[in-house]
């Protein structure tokens, strides 16, 4: 049995559960404009994933961390077999094997298996503490690098180069945040810049090598990617102070943002707020994040530290890459805005996510 | 209750703060992107968003139509279809199966890849024209195959079309497509690539009140480049958006169609020569006719070079107006000039007689000649059998200077105003124009040959036309007129015209007695140059003339060419009927090389008969 040690005083957070409604109300709002002028059912889809978003969202908040602590390594191996049962049964959609079909509903297991990686990483860094007072030696850093590293390949086989960048990340985040010694730290920096060329020449595909060429000389190719940058860029600049207004965005009307309810739902918002909406927006990912690193702070345990630093840097990386890139300063990769994009399985790995942190929260005052 | 102590995080230590930093220094690089998209270049990018759905298409504003005196449309606007591209969307695809789809010309294949690879930036988003005037059979297939030919569209313009073909196609004249020099010469008329631009004739000289008014109409293009027809888009619109073009004016002219027809059928015996016919009391053209004619149809399309090589290069100059602006020597139509002046001036008097012996004698030279010898001539006679020897005793007498008032008093020597095709003023000499003009200085010789118009005196058939109408009015010059009044599209007069009384004479009634009496014996008594061609019971009268061609350019031309082109010019200047005329009708052939009599004269008395069965037919 599971037995929580200790007793805790629940105490919801209320901060951020208004934050979870505030930016998945903005993103509803937003898919609604977006979607306004299309025959698809994405607005009533995303309700109901909203709806089952909140009540895994509850489930998870519910559940002491603690158990979580216990059961990290079972759901990464159920991760991994499910990241493998993908690539051999998933559905291929845009040239790329990613989907797995439950019933009407299409799953990308790879958006969910970040929560796993988070989970294990917290494990590990719970149950090994660094050996001695100068931090972990790089033999202590062999193990977690193989529960990223492995996932990370079986994710680019399908491909999908914006979520295996991202549990690389998760992953680096996590690590540079560790007692390490000097020696670790800099053997992990020199690995990323020997990662880059590798990654370059065996694992991106020639379409994404493109775009990132794009993306540093965008007018030598004004048709083609570089069209969908001016597009996004077009969008935003000309929302300039207060925007055009709600369902008044010409760029998203009239088509010429590229997966403008996915991708560059924040192009659409831009456009219709203007700086002043944008900033509103920007300024609850600040909030939650930096919410997320206070709960890591304040946390009872290594484990509950390392799931809100990883919850954290999840939210983080996704919101600086989608919106980097839709303002032109990182190449397009398809990285979603969290809870803010229209899309099942990205709903549910950020509300699992947050109610992570919602179980963290709740769990850090307790009676003696 | 207390916090719990936080034992086990002493693992990341300080490390909590470097990551707020390093959030929030990122956030900053954001949000400093965002103000400088959204508030440094925001004005920008909202232009070029906008630019990138709306398109505005002009609207180009219907040609005024030309009417005849009767209502017969000689000039309207027919429709053609264009096909115009979109470079942006229109792609390899797209024209690899227009190409398939229709036998298009090279030349048409070359321009569209000429125009795509010349659009570039902000041009791709523009509508170009592709093709212009493809048949029918055509635009019905593209419209068909609309899905498979994005970025095309077939849109139907208007061109111009003269029903009636050649028929005074030199009032007329013709349109073209405004080229590069147009854009700079004509900066006043703002025209636009793709403008029609009247050339010639009245298209031109009307041009400013026949082109009407451009309108244009905002449109929204999605990003796949379909329109977007949804009329709640209108908001994104600038206002207004749309502005109705205003057509043009329509002219209503003078000329009657029939006669203008019957004019042009009698003319049609010769290849070269002008005729033309106005309303003695009005000034007003019912006919008006150069040969050889062009078709303007032909001139307003698609002409191709070897056929524009072939009508400019033609000896007999089809684009020239000959009615107005070629000048011809007058010859003897001009001696009404020296026989009004000598009996105004009471410088001969009607008994006086003079011997013709065939030439006249004149210092050493014994060139000025005549036709034969008249025997005795008075200055009726001398008139009526067009007696040189008799007008060059008549012109000493007169003096070249007296002769130069009067032909100017008559309206020779400068345009009429009628103002059309470059209208020429012809030339009448002074002896101080010889004193300027020649080494050896004005002599009595000039005066002879200006006396029976030749020398350098030099007239339009126009002129020639008004002097007879002037004669036949008894002193009263009319300005010839062409247009009767200017209508806006919806029928409402805008300008009505009235006939310009230019000059009266005031010459002593027995003046007019006199030359009237003059011309009318030149048809009707057995002695008269036209005798021999009038029509009985058809009340006319006139001149004949003969009009030397002087031997220039014989080497430009070939012997063929060579043959006729030293050939003379036969006039005749005619008024119907003798009293109280209604119309006057001057006809001029070129090159025929036989008296006037034979060539110039049928063809008047044959117009005069017709206008007469047109009229009559009408009152029944």
């Amino acid at each position: 049995m599971l037995e929580p040690q200790g007793r805790f005083r629940l105490r919801i957070d209320w901060t951020l559960l208004l934050l979870l409604v505030a930016i998945t109300g903005l993103g509803l709002l937003n898919l609604y404009s977006a979607s306004y002028n299309v025959k698809n059912p994405m607005f009533t889809q995303q309700i109901y994933w909203i709806f089952i978003g909140f009540s895994v969202f509850l489930i998870t908040a519910t559940i002491d961390y603690r158990v979580y602590n216990k059961v990290a390594y079972f759901i990464y191996a159920l991760g991994i077999l499910t990241l493998i049962l993908v690539l051999v049964t998933g559905l291929i959609k845009h040239g790329s094997r990613r989907w797995l079909i439950i019933g009407t509903m299409r799953l990308q297991p790879s958006e969910l298996f970040k929560i796993a990686i988070i989970l294990a990483l917290g494990h590990f860094v719970d149950a090994s503490p660094p050996k001695t007072e100068q931090g972990r030696t790089l033999q202590e850093l062999i193990i977690p690098s193989l529960l990223a590293g492995f996932p990370f390949l079986l994710i680019m086989i399908q491909p999908d180069l914006g979520t295996g960048m991202l549990i690389l990340l998760i992953f680096f985040s996590i690590m540079f945040l560790l007692r390490l010694r000097i020696r670790s730290l800099l053997t992990l920096l020199s690995s990323i810049i020997v990662l880059t060329p590798l990654i370059w020449t065996f694992v991106l595909q020639e379409y994404q090598k493109n775009r990132i060429l794009v993306f540093l000389d965008p007018a030598s190719d004004p048709s083609g990617h570089g069209w969908h940058y001016r597009q996004s860029i077009f969008a935003i600049g000309s929302g300039q102070w207060s925007g055009k207004g709600f369902l008044s965005g010409t760029q998203s009307k009239f088509h010429f943002l590229p997966a403008q309810w996915s991708d560059f739902p924040f192009s659409v918002w831009a456009e219709e707020w203007g700086l002043i909406g944008s900033l509103l927006l920007m300024g609850l990912y600040i909030w939650l994040i930096l919410l997320s690193i206070s709960l890591a702070k304040s946390a009872r345990d290594r484990f509950a530290s390392v799931i809100c630093l990883g919850v954290g840097a999840m939210f983080f990386w996704h919101v600086v890459i989608n919106i980097g890139m839709v303002m032109g300063l990182l190449p397009i990769v398809g990285v979603t805005l969290p809870l803010f994009s229209h899309g099942g399985s990205s709903m549910l790995t950020f509300m699992i996510g947050a109610g992570l942190l919602m179980s963290v929260s709740s769990r850090r005052y307790a009676f003696e | 209750m207390r916090r719990l102590l936080l034992s086990e995080n002493s693992e990341f230590g300080k490390k909590f703060r470097y990551a707020q930093i390093f959030i929030i220094a990122c956030f900053l690089i954001l949000a400093g992107r965002l103000v400088q998209l959204q508030v440094v270049y925001g004005s920008e990018y909202r232009a070029l968003s906008n630019h990138n759905f709306l398109q505005k298409r002009r609207i180009d504003a219907p040609r005024g139509l030309i009417y005849d005196k009767q209502g017969t449309v000689l000039a309207k606007n027919i429709v053609a279809f264009n096909v115009y591209i979109t470079p942006l969307f229109f792609k390899e695809r797209s024209f690899q199966f227009l190409i398939r789809l229709l036998d298009l010309p090279q030349s048409d294949i070359d321009f569209i890849k000429h125009r795509i690879m010349m659009a570039d930036g902000r041009k791709r988003t523009y509508s170009l024209l592709a093709i212009r005037d493809i048949p029918k059979e055509w635009a019905m297939i593209l419209e068909s195959n609309k899905n498979y030919l994005r970025g095309l569209d077939i849109v139907p313009q208007e061109k111009r079309f003269y029903p009636q073909g050649a028929l005074a196609s030199h009032l007329m004249g013709f349109v073209s497509e405004v080229n590069r020099e147009d854009l700079d010469n004509f900066k006043e008329y703002k025209y636009l690539a793709l403008d029609w631009r009247g050339k010639t004739g009245l298209e031109w000289k009307y041009e400013k009140q026949m082109r009407g008014e451009r309108g244009y109409v905002w449109r929204i293009l999605d990003a796949r480049g379909r329109r977007v027809h949804d009329p709640k888009s209108r908001r994104w619109m600038p206002k207004p958006w749309r502005k109705d073009p205003v057509p043009g004016l329509n002219l209503h002219l003078t000329i009657d169609a029939h006669i203008q027809r019957a004019v042009e059928q009698a003319m049609s015996v010769y290849n070269s020569g002008a005729a033309v016919v106005m309303e003695v009391k009005t000034g007003k053209i019912l006919a008006y006719t150069s040969k050889p004619s062009f078709d303007p149809n032909e001139l307003s399309g698609k002409l191709s070079t070897t056929r524009a090589h072939e009508i400019y290069a033609n000896p007999l100059k089809p684009m020239l107006d000959k009615v107005s602006q070629g000048t011809y020597f007058p010859g003897s139509t001009y001696k009404v000039i020296p026989a009004i002046a000598a009996v105004e001036e009471q410088l001969i008097q009607h008994e006086e007689y003079h011997l013709c012996k065939g030439w006249y004698e004149y210092g050493r030279n014994s060139s000025f000649r005549c036709t034969h010898s008249h025997g005795l001539m008075n200055i009726h006679s001398a008139v009526v059998s067009s007696c040189n020897v008799f007008f060059f005793m008549l012109s000493e007498r007169v003096g070249m200077d007296r002769m130069a008032r009067y032909a100017r008093l008559f309206g020779f020597g400068t345009p009429t105003g009628f103002n059309l095709n470059h209208e020429k003023g012809g030339f009448i000499p002074t002896k101080q124009w010889y004193a300027q003009k020649f080494m050896e200085g004005f002599r009595i010789g000039h005066t002879l040959n200006s006396a029976i118009g030749q020398g350098n005196v030099k007239a339009t058939v126009l002129q020639t036309a008004m002097v007879y109408g002037a004669i036949a009015n008894r002193g009263k010059l009319v300005q010839p007129q062409i247009i009767e009044k200017m209508t806006d599209y919806q029928g409402n007069l805008v300008r009505g015209f009235s006939p310009i009384i230019k000059r009266e004479m005031g010459f002593k009634p027995e003046t007019y007695d006199f030359i009237i009496n003059a011309l009318s014996g030149v048809v009707n008594e057995p002695t008269g140059t036209a005798y021999k061609s009038r029509i009985n019971g058809l009340s006319v009268a006139g001149k004949t003339g003969t009009a030397q061609v002087r031997k220039i350019n014989r080497d430009v031309l070939n012997k063929e060419e060579a043959k006729w082109s030293h050939l003379d010019h036969a006039w005749f200047a005619g008024f119907a009927p003798v009293h109280d005329s209604e119309i006057v009708v001057v006809v001029l052939i070129e090159h025929v090389g036989v008296f006037a009599s034979k060539a110039a004269v049928p063809v008047t008395m044959n117009i005069i008969r017709k206008y007469y069965e047109i009229m009559g037919n009408r009152k029944r």
